[in-house]
C-alpha cells in the first residue's frame, strides 16, 4: 500500500530492551533524529526553526515497554508503508522497531485502553488475593494532585499465570491508570516491597477492538 | 546478545531506575558499533574519566572510536565515569565497570585507554580502575592483559600518573593507535609476557613506557637525572600525523538517546594554533598548524549531518577565525547549513574580523551568547602573555553584539600572570566599564540594562608553554588581589566570579608535578577523593592532607621559580617545541616584547625542522 501526499500515516513500534530506559521526552528526540536519518519525505513545521512533526501516543513511564506502541507523522510523498518501516528501522536505535507502518483510522483520542502484561516477584496467591477483593483503593498522583482511586472497577481480564499478570486498564490522554498502582496496593495490603517489576505494555484498544 | 550480556542487563535492571538519567548507563545509542565477539581480536575499553555527558561532547574519543572500529578484528568501546549514585549501586551489587556497548566487564579487555584531559580527572582514572577490578598500580598488573594506557594534551607531563599507566602515547593517536593493537596481535598470537609486549612498544614512535626509565632526584628535590633502559628510547618524541587534510575523520557519531553537553555534529578545521599566547599549553603542544581544505570540511559536515540526523553543526578548533581562507569557508557552509537548515554555531570565533555579510549569515543561523577572553587587563600584561588583542578589538565586538540586540558579555580574564601588578588588576575593571560604556554609545543598543560578567581565574603555569618556569601566585596575593578588585567595583552592573584558587593550585602541582607526586593522587583518592572538577566533590582538605601525608609539599610544584637548566619531569617527552625557544619566550615576555605568529614570522620554535619545512611554510 502507498501514501497519498501529505497523508497522515501511523506506525506501530515496540520499545523494549535497553530502550525502556529512554525518557518520552528523549524518545521524540530520538525518532526525530532517526527521521532525518532516512531522508523519508516526513513533513516538518513552517517557519524559522523547522521542527519533524511526530505525535506520540500514550506516554510509557521510565523503565516500562511497550510491544504495540504508535506515533503519527505525515509523509509529504508517495513511499511505500514497506520501505518506510525498512528505512525507519536502519535509522532506529536496534531495541526500538517499528513493526507495521499503516493509515490510521482511529484518532488518537480514540484511546481507551490498555493491556499490560507484569511479570511480578512478589506471592501469587496475595496478588490473586487482593484483586478479588471488593475495592482497591489507592492513591494517585495527577498535575493536579492525589486523589484516591477504586481500581477494582477499572481492572479487566485479570489472568495471574505463575508469576505472571495480565490486565487491561484504562488509558488515553484524559484517563490513564498506571498498573504500577496496583502494586503500591499491594504493599498497602501487605506491608511489603515489591522489587523490580518487569512492565510490558502489549496491546491499546479503542473500544472493544485494537486500536488502528 | 550474548547470553553474558543479558545476564548483565538483568543484573542491571534491577536497579537502573533507581539511579540518575539511566539512559547513560546502557548504551545501545544508534552509532555505536556492536560486533560479533568471535570475529574479534582486539578489544579495547576507551574510558573517558568523565561523566557521559561531558565525555560524549568530545571529538577525540569520537575520532579514536571510529577509527579502531573501522578495523574488522578490533572493537573499541566506550565506558564513562558512573556518578556516585550509579557508582554505589555498581559497588553494593559487585556490579564491575563495564562497556556500554557489550555490558561486559572492562577487566577481560585486552586495553584499557583513558584520555587526559584535565588534571583534575585524575582521580576518577583510579577509581574507575578500581571499580573495573583492575589493581590501579601498574606494578601490581601480571599477565598480557589488559594494558593501560594513555593519551590526550595531559599526557604531555605523564610523572604524576607514571605510577598507575603501563604506557602512554604522547601526540596524535591517529596512526600510534593501530600500531600498539598490532604489537598486542603479535603477542597474543605468541604468548608474550606483559613485560615483553611494553618493550616492543616502546620502540613505536611516540609511545613512552615509564616503568622503562629510572628517576634519581637531587638532594633539593628537584629532577637529577632520567634513565631509560631495555632499549627505551631517551627522548619520546610526540606523533603527528602525516596529511591532516586526509587523517582519519569520522563519518558517523553515536547519537546519545539523552542530552549531553555538545549535542551536535563536530568538524575540525584546523589543528595547532599560530597564534603562540604564551600561558596557553594547548597552543604549543597541538604545533605545528594545519588546516583541512574548503572541500574537505565541507564533506564532512554534509556527510556527518546525514549520518547523524543532527540540524546542528560546530566547527571545532584553537581558533576557527585564523583559518586562512574564513570568509570562504563560511559562505559555502552557509550555503549548505541554510539549505539543509541547519545551525552552525562557530565557537572560538573572533566576530570583529568579519566583513558584515559574512556576520550576518552566521548570526542569522545562531544567536550565540557572547564571551570574550581579553585574558590580561591591560595592554602591557596582553603584551607580556602575547595576547593578541587590544582594547579597540574588545570593543569592535561588543560593539557588534549590542547592535544584534545582546545587553550581557562575559570577560574572561586571569590573575597572577608573570609581571602582574595591581596596575593589570584595576585594568580588568577598566575594560569592563568600558564595555558598559560601549553599550549606551551604540546607537540602537537594545532597552535593557547593560551587565558584563568578568570571570577572574588563577593562572597555571604548564608543561611545554614559556611559562613553565613561573610560580603559581600564591593564596595570600590571590586573596589581596580579589579584595582590591572587590573596593574598586562600584558598579552593579559588573559582577565579577572567582573560579575556586584551591581547585586552581592543585591542578598547578598535578600539571607540573613530577612521578613522586603520584602517592598523593593515590592517596588522596584512598581518602576518596573523586570527581575533583565539581564544586560538590572537590575536598581540597582531603587533598592538603594526601600531600602531608606523603611528605610532599605543594608550594614545592606550584609556587615555586624553576631555573632555566633545572630538569624538569617531563624532560624526555619531546613535544617537537625546543626548550632554547621556550626560554628565549620566557625573556621576552619578562621584557614585555610580543612574538609575531606564525603567519607573519616564523619564530623558530623547533617544530618545523621536526616535520620537515613545508607544513609551516603552508601557514603563510
Ligand atoms: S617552526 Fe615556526 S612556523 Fe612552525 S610552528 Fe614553530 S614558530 Fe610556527
Amino acid at each position: 500500500m502507498c501514501a497519498v501526499p501529505s497523508v497522515n500515516t501511523r506506525a506501530f513500534f515496540s520499545k523494549t530492551g535497553r530502550a525502556k530506559y529512554i525518557s518520552h521526552l528523549d524518545l521524540s528526540s530520538t525518532v526525530i533524529r532517526a527521521m532525518k536519518r532516512t531522508k523519508l519525505p516526513i513533513w516538518q513545521t513552517e517557519g524559522f526553526n523547522p521542527r519533524t512533526y511526530v505525535t506520540f501516543m500514550l506516554p510509557l513511564s521510565l523503565g516500562q515497554e511497550g510491544e504495540h506502541e504508535a506515533m503519527d507523522f505525515r509523509l509529504t510523498e508517495d513511499v511505500p508503508f514497506d520501505e518506510v518501516k525498512e528505512r525507519l528501522n536502519a535509522a532506529l536505535p536496534p531495541d526500538i522497531r517499528v513493526t507495521e507502518v499503516t493509515v490510521p483510522k482511529d484518532k488518537n483520542t480514540d484511546i481507551t485502553a490498555a493491556r499490560w502484561r507484569i511479570d511480578f516477584t512478589c506471592d501469587p496467591d496475595k496478588l490473586r488475593r487482593l484483586c478479588e477483593k471488593e475495592q482497591i483503593n489507592v492513591e494517585k498522583r495527577t498535575k493536579k494532585g492525589v486523589s484516591t482511586v477504586d481500581l477494582k472497577p477499572l481492572m479487566t481480564d485479570v489472568e495471574i499465570a505463575g508469576n505472571q499478570l495480565m490486565l487491561t486498564l484504562p488509558a488515553g490522554n484524559s484517563f490513564n491508570i498506571n498498573p504500577a498502582l496496583l502494586f503500591e496496593a499491594y504493599t498497602a495490603e501487605y506491608g511489603e516491597q515489591v522489587k523490580r517489576l518487569r512492565i510490558v505494555r502489549t496491546n491499546i484498544y479503542s473500544g472493544e477492538r485494537e486500536f488502528e | 546478545m550474548s547470553e553474558k550480556n543479558n545476564s548483565m542487563m538483568e543484573r542491571l535492571d534491577e536497579f537502573l531506575l533507581d539511579v540518575q538519567k539511566p539512559s547513560r548507563y546502557i548504551g545501545g545509542e544508534p552509532g555505536s558499533v556492536v560486533k560479533d565477539k568471535s570475529e574479534v581480536d582486539i578489544r579495547f575499553a576507551f574510558c573517558f574519566p568523565d561523566t557521559y555527558e561531558i565525555g560524549m561532547s568530545h571529538l577525540g574519543m569520537k575520532i579514536l572510536y571510529g577509527l579502531k572500529n573501522a578495523v574488522p578484528n578490533y572493537w573499541c568501546e566506550r565506558v564513562f565515569m558512573p556518578l556516585p549514585d550509579m557508582e554505589e549501586q555498581m559497588r553494593q551489587r559487585n556490579i564491575p565497570l563495564y562497556a556500554l556497548e557489550s555490558l561486559d566487564p572492562i577487566k577481560d579487555f585486552d586495553f584499557i585507554g583513558f584520555t587526559l584531559q584535565y588534571e583534575m580527572s585524575f582521580t576518577n582514572i583510579l577509581e574507575m580502575l578500581d571499580l573495573a577490578g583492575v589493581p590501579v598500580l601498574a606494578k601490581d598488573r601480571t599477565g598480557l592483559t589488559p594494558i593501560v594506557m594513555a593519551g590526550g594534551p595531559c599526557a604531555c607531563n605523564p610523572e604524576p600518573l607514571a605510577d598507575f599507566f603501563d604506557f602512554f602515547a604522547i601526540g596524535e593517536g591517529e596512526e600510534m593507535n593501530l600500531e600498539f593493537m598490532r604489537v598486542m596481535e603479535e603477542c597474543k598470537r605468541e604468548g608474550a609476557t606483559r613485560q615483553e609486549f611494553l618493550r616492543r612498544a616502546a620502540q613505536i614512535e611516540g609511545i613512552y613506557v615509564p616503568s622503562l626509565y629510572d628517576i634519581a632526584y637531587n638532594e633539593d628535590g628537584t629532577v637529577k637525572s632520567i634513565t631509560p633502559k631495555d632499549g627505551a628510547p631517551a627522548k619520546v618524541r610526540k606523533r603527528i600525523i602525516k596529511d591532516f587534510d586526509k587523517a582519519y575523520t569520522p563519518d558517523n557519531f553515536v547519537v546519545p538517546l539523552t542530552g549531553i553537553v555538545h549535542d551536535r555534529a563536530v568538524v575540525e578545521v584546523l589543528r595547532g594554533c599560530i597564534r603562540g599566547c604564551r600561558f596557553c599549553q594547548a597552543g604549543f603542544i597541538y604545533r605545528p598548524y594545519r588546516e583541512k581544505q574548503i572541500d574537505t570540511i565541507l564533506d564532512q559536515t554534509r556527510c556527518l549531518c546525514d549520518n547523524t540526523g543532527y540540524d546542528e553543526v560546530s566547527l571545532s578548533s584553537l581558533s576557527t577565525g585564523d583559518y586562512k581562507d574564513i570568509e570562504g569557508l563560511l559562505t559555502q557552509l552557509t550555503d549548505f547549513t541554510t539549505a539543509e537548515k541547519i545551525n552552525l554555531s562557530l565557537p572560538s570565533l573572533r566576530v570583529d574580523r568579519f566583513s558584515d555579510e559574512v556576520l550576518k549569515k552566521i548570526t542569522d543561523v545562531r544567536k550565540s551568547g557572547l564571551t570574550f577572553a581579553p585574558e590580561g587587563g591591560t595592554q602591557r600584561i596582553r603584551d607580556v602573555i602575547n595576547k593578541n588583542v587590544t582594547e579597540q578589538n574588545v570593543m569592535d565586538s561588543v560593539k557588534i553584539a549590542f547592535e544584534g540586540g545582546y545587553t550581557n558579555i562575559k570577560l574572561y580574564f586571569m590573575m597572577g600572570l608573570p609581571t602582574e601588578t595591581l596596575e593589570d588588576i584595576k585594568g580588568v575593571y577598566d575594560l569592563a566599564k568600558a564595555v558598559i560604556e560601549q553599550f549606551y554609545a551604540t546607537p540602537g543598543h537594545a532597552k535593557g540594562r547593560p551587565g558584563v560578567s568578568v570571570s577572574l581565574s588563577t593562572f597555571i603555569p604548564k608543561p611545554f608553554t614559556p611559562f613553565e618556569f613561573e610560580p603559581q601566585l600564591d593564596e595570600d596575593s590571590v586573596r589581596e588581589r580579589q579584595r582590591y578588585l572587590k573596593t574598586i567595583n562600584t558598579d552593579r552592573k559588573i559582577t565579577i566570579s572567582y573560579p575556586s584558587y584551591e581547585l586552581s593550585l592543585i591542578e598547578a602541582v598535578l600539571a607540573r608535578g613530577d612521578r613522586r607526586v603520584g602517592k598523593a593522587i593515590y592517596t588522596a583518592w584512598k581518602k576518596g577523593c573523586k570527581l575533583d572538577g565539581w564544586d560538590e566533590y572537590f575536598r581540597f582538605d582531603l587533598w592538603k592532607e594526601a600531600f602531608a601525608d606523603c611528605g610532599l609539599d605543594m608550594a614545592f610544584y606550584a609556587n615555586r621559580r624553576r631555573s632555566y637548566d633545572e630538569i624538569p619531569p617531563w624532560d624526555h617527552i619531546d613535544m617537537l617545541v625546543s626548550r632554547e625557544f621556550l626560554i628565549e619566550e620566557n625573556k621576552r615576555a619578562h621584557a614585555g616584547v610580543t612574538t609575531p605568529n606564525c603567519r607573519e614570522k616564523c619564530s623558530g620554535c623547533g617544530v618545523s625542522k621536526c616535520v620537515g619545512g613545508d607544513v609551516c611554510r603552508a601557514i603563510r
